[in-house]
């Protein structure tokens, strides 16, 4: 009935949006990566052309991500909390969705909009909040004192890791509980109904038949999670500031912001766009294989 | 990485030697190099020739005891000319101007004022060197002022229209070592660095310790309130003066990794961290002990004093001259200024004794470098509190003899940063 061009000239709008707010940017990125700078201002002048580029700084860098130099030791850190925080957040994340999808019923929708509500404030925001509220002299230090719980609260924002970890949670969280909701509301409910019909208990069910099928949403909320993960730099920032916890996004603002070498923050953001490249390969190859065994 | 450098080295000198069979002379090679757009890349060695052995463009670096007189690229506005109309541009960092002080600028010279702002002094140079900003003045540091000056961003300046550097500010920065002669700039506000502490936290008594610098290596009992400033140069510039090196822009790679070391030592004494956020954490109680600069210690006192605490708690040290970082900012007119008769009436109108005086005390907390303004009319005044007096500079802490983060070669700046992304990485 249509022709077949028309079909394909609805991904144009997704096309245009990708070559101008991705590709065209990243190139940049490639560029002064492998680019020069300025003699005088020192500001970076990518080079476009592939056959210029130069690799002598790529090199450099690479050699500080082997094990035990420089880049490795931020680069597991960074790693570590980034594990540690989108584990906890699925385990924070899976019964909250769980509940959306099965059990809210008519609350369903306000609690949707609930999630989605720290949305309307900046990250920034709710991040300067919570250094309002773990402050040596914050509420949650008054409330320990006043409990009794602790009588000497620890200083939360002293450069501790889990404080670290506990604002990359909180940050992102709702990315990880709306794919899983989404993944949780698309199962077949009258698959879960014959698990039941053939004897199995109420958990059996769930690890049987909902967690595999909730496998592609669980893949999807880490993947929304870890890769923005991965480039923050204002949770160790505002959260912790200590050295101790910086995260490879520090390094990479560290150039980017200033000084003579924003080449080397160009080229640790490839790095790290590498890496990442492999995860969503993965993620990617997940749900090619998920599709297959559906059809 | 001196390996690497080498081997660059090494191939651009083979380059140069082929060019200069060719007749070209080595200096003419090295500037083709550059012009291609590929040298910086190559070889360190070229941006030793584009910054020189002395600063960018071949021109010298200016140091407190070696005053430099710029080259004027351009003619000053002629004597006389009426002000512009239209709308007034200040470029600035973000809040380091009081808008009220503006404001009444622009009703003096009836022109609708605005500021347009950047993050740090290397978005500036940036966006001024792009053409992305329209402005009218620009504040800016000294350490950047060679910079500006060879890539001709900046017009000299007609000090005619300007007065008030004459008759208000110091006589040590009418004639400023980076700027022989205010050529292009007047001064803006002048501040220390050195420490900011609580008294009601902080057991030793820091001024009278025989080296103050050394309590950041002995604040284990502050571990997680303590704090350095997020600067690679104020950061390693701590280290150097704890060792007692006074030579704030040494290039010097094995001061620079003792600095390093040092620095990377205080992590396992009191996990610091680094920030910028002193002029407010220490009245907060979130910091006790922090490198801060001199405006810190007042704006903590004067904005940000919980209900109820005495601003007796905040305490501020600095070194003897000579041995504590003094520095200062300016305002300069950019050579694409569309109205520079008012970036100089500008100029001279912020170093209005009550301009200044205003600007400095209901807002910035940065001191203007005036005449009028002495620690004790300060304190009888009631704008500084009687034991911050540390916190105000007077005109004896500035000029030769004093230490001041100057421009660094390419090399240098490379150097003080890689040495900074190591300690802040925490490995």
């Amino acid at each position: 009935m249509y022709p077949r061009w028309l079909w394909q000239a609805l991904a144009a709008p997704g096309v245009v949006w990708l070559v101008l707010l991705f590709v065209v940017p990243f190139y940049a990125v490639i560029g002064v990566a492998f680019g020069t700078l300025d003699p005088i201002f020192q500001n970076p002048i990518p080079i476009w052309n592939p056959f210029d580029w130069n690799f002598d700084n790529t090199m450099q860098i690479l050699a500080q991500f082997a094990p035990g130099e420089r880049y490795w030791q931020v680069f597991a850190r960074t790693a570590v909390y980034i594990f540690f925080a989108v584990t906890i957040s699925l385990l924070i994340a899976y019964p909250v969705a769980y509940y959306i999808s099965r059990h809210a019923r008519r609350t369903k929708v306000i609690l949707l909009v609930l999630l989605v509500l720290p949305f309307w404030v900046s990250y920034l925001m709710r991040m300067l909040a919570w250094v309002g509220l773990l402050a040596p002299d914050g509420l949650i230090n008054g409330f320990l004192v006043w409990s009794g719980i602790d009588t000497d609260p620890p200083n939360w924002l002293g450069g501790h890791p889990g404080t670290v970890i506990f604002g990359l949670i909180y940050g992102y969280i709702p990315y990880m509980i709306l794919p899983l909701v989404a993944a949780l509301d698309r199962i077949d409910k009258n698959l879960l109904e014959a698990s039941r019909d053939l004897g199995m208990t109420a958990r059996q069910t769930f690890f049987r038949v909902t967690l595999p099928l909730s496998k592609m949403g669980i893949l999807g909320g880490c993947v929304i999670v870890t890769l923005p993960m991965f480039g923050d730099y204002y949770t160790p920032m505002i959260m912790s500031g200590s050295p101790t916890t910086s995260m490879l996004g520090n390094q990479i603002y560290l150039y980017f912001h200033g000084g003579p070498q924003p080449d080397v923050g160009a080229t640790l953001t490839i790095v790290l766009a590498a890496f990442l490249a492999v995860l969503m390969a993965y993620y990617l190859y997940s749900v090619a294989k998920a599709q297959r065994e559906l059809q | 990485m001196t390996e690497d450098n080498n081997q660059r080295d090494d191939r651009l000198e083979r380059v140069l030697q082929r060019l200069g069979e060719h007749g070209m002379s080595r200096r003419d090679a090295l500037k083709a190099i550059i012009a291609s757009g590929m040298g910086v890349a190559v070889s360190p060695l070229v941006s030793r020739v584009a910054w020189g052995a002395e600063g960018p463009g071949g021109l010298p670096l200016a140091r407190p005891d070696s005053p430099v007189t710029l080259p004027t690229h351009g003619e000053a506005i002629a004597d006389g000319l009426e002000p512009e109309s239209g709308t007034f541009t200040v470029f600035n960092y973000e809040d380091y101007l009081y808008k009220a002080v503006l404001d009444k600028f622009g009703e003096k010279y009836d022109v609708d004022v605005q500021i347009t702002t950047f993050a740090n002094m290397d978005q500036a140079v940036t966006k001024l060197a792009n053409q992305d900003v329209d402005v009218d003045v620009t504040e800016i540091t000294p350490d950047r002022l060679t910079q500006v000056t060879a890539g001709k961003l900046l017009q000299p300046i007609n000090q005619g229209y300007i007065p008030n550097l004459q008759k208000n500010v110091w006589p040590q920065l009418q004639d400023p070592f980076y700027d022989r002669g205010s050529q292009y700039t007047v001064p803006y506000a002048v501040y220390t660095t050195g420490i900011g502490y609580r008294g009601d936290k902080i057991a030793e008594d820091i001024p009278n310790m025989d080296n103050p610098w050394s309590i950041f290596w002995n604040a284990q009992d502050y571990e997680g309130y303590t704090g350095i400033i997020n600067s690679p140069r104020e950061a390693i510039g701590l280290a150097m003066l704890y060792r007692g090196n006074t030579d704030l822009n040494t290039e010097d790679p094995a001061v620079i990794d003792q600095a390093l070391e040092d620095l990377q030592a205080l992590i396992p004494i009191c996990n610091p961290k680094v920030n910028n956020t002193q002029y407010q954490t220490l009245s907060q109680g979130k910091s006790w002990l922090h490198q801060s600069w001199s405006g810190d210690p007042l704006m903590n006192v004067w904005w940000y004093m919980p209900e109820g605490m005495s601003s007796d708690v905040i305490r501020y040290w600095k070194g003897p001259k000579g041995a504590t970082p003094v520095q200062n900012d300016c305002w300069a007119v950019p050579a694409a200024s569309t109205k520079p008769v008012l970036a100089h009436l500008w100029m001279n109108f912020i170093l209005e004794e009550q301009n200044a005086y205003t600007n400095f005390t209901s807002y910035t907390g940065y001191q203007p470098p005036l005449k009028s303004i002495t620690p004790q009319g300060l304190i009888d005044e009631g704008a500084v509190p009687k034991h911050l007096r540390t916190a105000v500079v007077e005109p004896e802490d500035v000029g030769p003899g004093s230490i001041q983060y100057a421009t660094l070669t390419f090399e240098g700046q490379r150097m003080w940063q890689d040495a900074y992304a190591k300690f802040i990485s925490g490995v």
